[in-house]
């Protein structure tokens, strides 16, 4: 239950807000490495490229500062009811964009180890992808920062259709591979890639919930819609 | 079973729920005329600790009053509804004070030993309302005083003057005296709050072990002890009960606006 009131004690309220404004900060970041990964693959942007990575350690800086803060809140503060669903949020949110942060600079790693040149692979599918996975982030961030349950409400659902690009990049790098082996190498690259903004889109997602729950206090269902087969098992066996 | 337990005066019929040890129905009460409870309605459940918290004047203490008739040393205060215990209403005029004090324990904010022996502080109840032999008297001082985890602590300075134990010792002392006569429902008003740390543990750990036995109701300002030590909490304002739920759920998640506001310190 979302409340307008402030804490009586005030170095209480600044201790809460100084640890949504590390988590705004670190959701930036990771926003940044996301929109780099996309740009490194699907323009073959090389500063972007080494961006990405390059933000790595501060992102896990910032990790621990939150964890730290959060732990200090929950050892003076004894926060309770809305104030200890948003800690206990923050903690593993906090995770969540770390691993975020992590699969965009394996990305744009990634999308320097192959060369495309006189090869007929289309990126359109996997540009389309990273654009739905980035946006998705973005809004999920702003959830967060507003603590907006109906915002993360719609990004959980939205994870579908990034399942559903999964599967048919999955099935799209696969037919390039039968058609050539000379394809064989990139399209690998690529699904890895593919398979990295899914697992972005699946930490999206686990922010929702968390986001959810922080704010109303209930559980989104177990089980999420999901879009496709998202591992592309049945492909294969085709 | 003692003789208050078989005093025909509570005849165990028309229990509203059947594991409530107490049932509050449509309470009013009035100091003068001034209303410190509003049509409150809450039921305090058998073997379980109910917790009542709320700023100060919200009439959490005045509630844990009433189920012992307390304010019948009052005039000008009055209270209208029914509290149903075991089947009578506790604000009926023409119930056995006594009887009921001995069914309905109470424990104060300090600790309020007798000027009496220890041994005396917990037999002189227990005389009132028993005939028990020395030897069963003896066993009931004892029971008692292991029961609060105090025996090992005063075997051995049973007639030494209970005044000269520590606040903890004292605040144990009182429940033990409380719990002697065997009464159903122990009612505590801030048992803790004249206490250090490590006797408020003790004390909160002795609360888990007699409601294996007894129905507790608690009034505390701290509201982690409310969170420690109680099943069901209840939160008061103004005279009016807001909202009613287990611990789980009133610390995690409540329902309404200003329970959350005053647990979460945002009160006022």
């Amino acid at each position: 239950m979302p409340t307008d009131s402030l804490h009586t004690v005030k170095s209480y309220e600044q201790e809460l807000d100084r640890m949504r404004a590390m988590m705004a900060r670190m959701g930036g970041i990771v926003e940044s490495q996301v929109a780099q990964a996309v740009a490194a693959v699907t323009e073959h942007d090389e500063d972007a490229a080494q961006a990405a990575p390059a933000q790595d350690p501060q992102v896990d800086l910032l990790e621990r500062d939150v964890e730290a803060l959060a732990i200090r809140l929950l050892a003076l503060r004894s926060p309770m009811a809305g104030d200890l669903r948003e800690i206990v949020a923050a903690l593993k949110i906090t995770g969540d964009l770390e691993r975020i942060g992590d699969y965009a600079a394996s990305i744009a790693r990634r999308s320097q180890r192959f060369d495309l040149a006189d090869r007929q692979i289309s990126l359109s599918g996997l540009r389309s992808m990273g654009r739905l996975v980035q946006e998705n982030l973005r809004r999920v961030i702003d959830a967060v920062t507003q603590q907006d349950d109906d915002r993360a409400l719609e990004v959980w659902q939205a994870d579908r259709e990034v399942d559903e690009y999964y599967t048919a990049m999955f099935r799209e790098l696969v037919t390039y591979m039968m058609e050539d082996p000379r394809n064989i190498s990139p399209c690998t690259h690529l699904l890895f890639i593919a398979k990295n903004f899914e697992r972005i889109g699946d930490h999206t997602t686990n922010i929702a919930e968390r986001v959810y729950y922080a704010v109303t206090g209930d559980n989104l269902p177990a089980v999420r819609p999901r879009g496709g087969l998202s591992n592309g098992e049945d492909v294969v066996s085709r | 079973m003692s003789e208050a337990l078989q005093d025909p005066s509570f005849p165990p019929q028309n229990i509203d729920a059947p594991e409530a040890a107490l049932a509050v129905r449509g309470l009013d009460f009035y100091y003068g005329e001034k209303q410190a409870l509003k049509s409150i309605n809450m039921d305090f459940r058998k073997q379980s600790v109910t917790a009542m918290i709320g700023p100060s004047g919200c009439g959490k203490s005045t509630l844990l009053r009433i189920f012992n008739r307390m304010y019948d040393l009052y005039p000008g205060q009055k209270a209208t509804g029914s509290v149903l215990f075991d089947g009578a209403n506790i604000l009926d005029p023409s119930l056995d004070l006594n009887t009921l004090r001995s069914r309905i324990g109470m424990v104060f904010q300090k600790p309020t030993p007798f000027p009496m022996s220890i041994y005396d502080n917990i037999a002189f109840g227990v005389r009132l309302h028993e005939k028990l032999s020395r030897s069963e008297l003896d066993g009931r001082v004892e029971d008692a005083l292991t029961r609060v985890a105090l025996w090992k602590e005063v075997r051995d300075r049973l007639k030494e003057p209970a005044t000269g134990m520590s606040g903890g010792q004292q605040q144990r002392l009182c429940i033990a005296r409380s719990i002697a006569t065997k009464p159903e429902v122990l009612l505590l008003d801030e048992p803790t709050s004249a206490l250090d740390p490590i006797s408020t543990a003790r004390i909160e750990e002795l609360l888990d072990e007699l409601k294996q036995d007894f129905t507790i109701a608690i009034v505390t300002h701290n509201m982690q002890q409310a969170a420690r030590c109680a099943d069901q909490v209840g939160f008061f304002y103004l005279g009016s009960l807001i909202e009613m739920d287990s611990a789980d759920r009133m610390f995690t998640n409540p329902r309404q606006k200003q329970t959350q506001d005053y647990i979460t310190g945002r009160f006022g």
